[in-house]
């Protein structure tokens, strides 16, 4: 890849998101959700600055929702570039009007489902998990691990998991989750409710609660 | 421990610094480049599901018009109209269900299964309310001809269901196959209401409506199947 092109692309980025290549410390300099949509429509009409400054914006959100799922850096690396590819040949489905979060998770989620499912990696997963949940419930300030919101997260289920990671981390409604987990918004509420109970009772045991003051900020 | 303590802790946890490279997001970036070009999106949930509804009506008809209207002959105005806007209604809700399950992102309000347990339970409702003939000949041989051509008829119809709409894309295929199954149960019942002109209550309820349940189960099996073999053909892929 020449400098022109990295140039362009960086420039697109800039101009789309209002960052500079670090898409991580734009995030939060964003425009609202609402853009995502027109970016969308522009996508689906070959506007290729609008697919880069999409990337921009959803990388880093879909990575960490991949994190969250006890993924390794690695795999949460191939499982984005997966996704994206997904995305690009399904863009059409996407539909106008239609809130674009949603729609980038649920094929999110169904990357990460069948990147299991062909792999035969359920057991290892649940080995890791096992281990992360270890990790979770060790003293706060033992390691920077355990600050990190794969570690926070990591004695939930699955399910569980990836609700909260998209509706408190990724600032998505009750009703976009269950639009990207093809569930009801009674369901979200549940696996939220028990998911809280579970933290509750992990925070409190290990009193991260009082952690927080000094050891995650 | 509060609510609003463990958002603070997720919140702050979820700000700790990424190492996402820009050199992925320009590699991702890199790799859609060649194949941009416009793609027409979607038409509306409504319309396709207008489609499907139709598709639907089309078969009933035509597989009672080679068969013979005989059923909705020997019917009175309030049997038509109860068992044709129930399976009107149902149709309707199997087809949206079965965009949703097509279309990444949908609003999902109800599931396949409480639709087709919904739909079953319904049917048998009104069936029992309006037959009341509850003498029993020949139930088997009768009723085996009955569910063979309700299921017949269902293949056309999840066929052409599927056809319509074969540029979404299925995010759970067993979940797209039961709700194609369903809608094309409904076809099949459809058929046989319009055809069968044996109206006794047992032979309606247990032949007439088992064709919903088990065109939903053998639409959900056969793409269980299909992506069973597709993940098979995949790992064999790559293990080559």
């Amino acid at each position: 890849m020449g400098p022109q092109m990295q140039w362009t692309m960086g420039n697109s980025l800039r101009e789309y998101a209002g960052a500079g290549t670090d898409c991580m410390k734009a995030l939060p300099l964003m425009s609202p959700d609402s853009n995502l949509e027109m970016l969308m429509a522009r996508y689906q009409q070959g506007d290729f600055g609008a697919a880069t400054s999409l990337i921009g914006r959803i990388s880093p959100q879909l990575r960490r929702f991949f994190l969250a799922q006890s993924e390794s850096r690695a795999d949460a690396d191939d499982l984005l570039q997966e996704t994206w590819l997904r995305i690009h040949k399904v863009r059409h489905t996407y539909r106008p009007g239609e809130p674009a979060l949603p729609w980038f998770y649920a094929i999110a989620r169904h990357v990460r489902v069948d990147h299991y499912r062909k792999s035969i990696r359920t057991i290892v997963g649940e080995q890791k998990l096992e281990a992360m949940s270890k990790d979770a419930s060790s003293v706060p300030g033992e390691s920077d691990h355990v600050h990190r919101l794969e570690a926070l997260l990591a004695p939930l289920p699955e399910s569980q998991r990836e609700v909260i990671e998209m509706l408190k981390v990724s600032g998505m409604s009750l009703e976009e989750v269950a639009r990207a987990t093809s569930s009801s918004v009674g369901s979200v509420k549940q696996k939220v409710h028990r998911a809280y109970k579970k933290l509750r009772e992990k925070m409190g045991a290990t009193g991260l609660a009082k952690g927080r003051s000094g050891g995650l900020s | 421990m509060k609510d609003e303590e463990i958002d603070d802790v997720l919140m702050k946890a979820a700000q700790a610094p990424d190492d996402l490279k820009p050199e992925m997001l320009q590699r991702i970036a890199d790799s859609i480049k060649p194949s941009i070009r416009p793609v027409r999106p979607l038409p509306p949930s409504w319309l396709m599901t207008g489609e499907l509804v139709l598709v639907c009506a089309a078969v009933s008809l035509a597989g009672a018009a080679r068969a013979g209207f005989f059923g909705f002959e020997k019917m009175d105005l309030l049997e038509r109209l109860l068992i044709f806007s129930v399976l009107a209604l149902f149709a309707w809700l199997a087809g949206n269900l079965f965009v949703s399950e097509m279309i990444p992102g949908s609003l999902r309000r109800y599931s396949p299964s409480a639709l087709l347990g919904l739909g079953s339970v319904t049917l048998l409702g009104v069936f029992a309310f309006l037959f009341r003939d509850y003498q029993i000949d020949h139930f088997v041989s009768i009723g085996i001809v009955c569910l063979f051509t309700g299921l017949l008829h269902a293949i056309p119809a999840v066929f052409l269901s599927w056809l319509l709409l074969r540029r979404g894309f299925a995010l759970n295929p067993v979940f797209a196959g039961l709700a194609a199954g369903t809608l094309g149960g409904l076809a099949g019942v459809g058929v046989l209401e319009l055809h069968c002109p044996n109206f006794q209550a047992a032979h309606i309820l247990v032949w007439h409506t088992a064709v919903v349940p088990l065109s939903g189960a053998a639409g959900a099996l056969v793409a269980w199947t299909l992506r069973f073999r597709t993940g098979l053909n995949a790992r064999q892929r790559a293990t080559r």
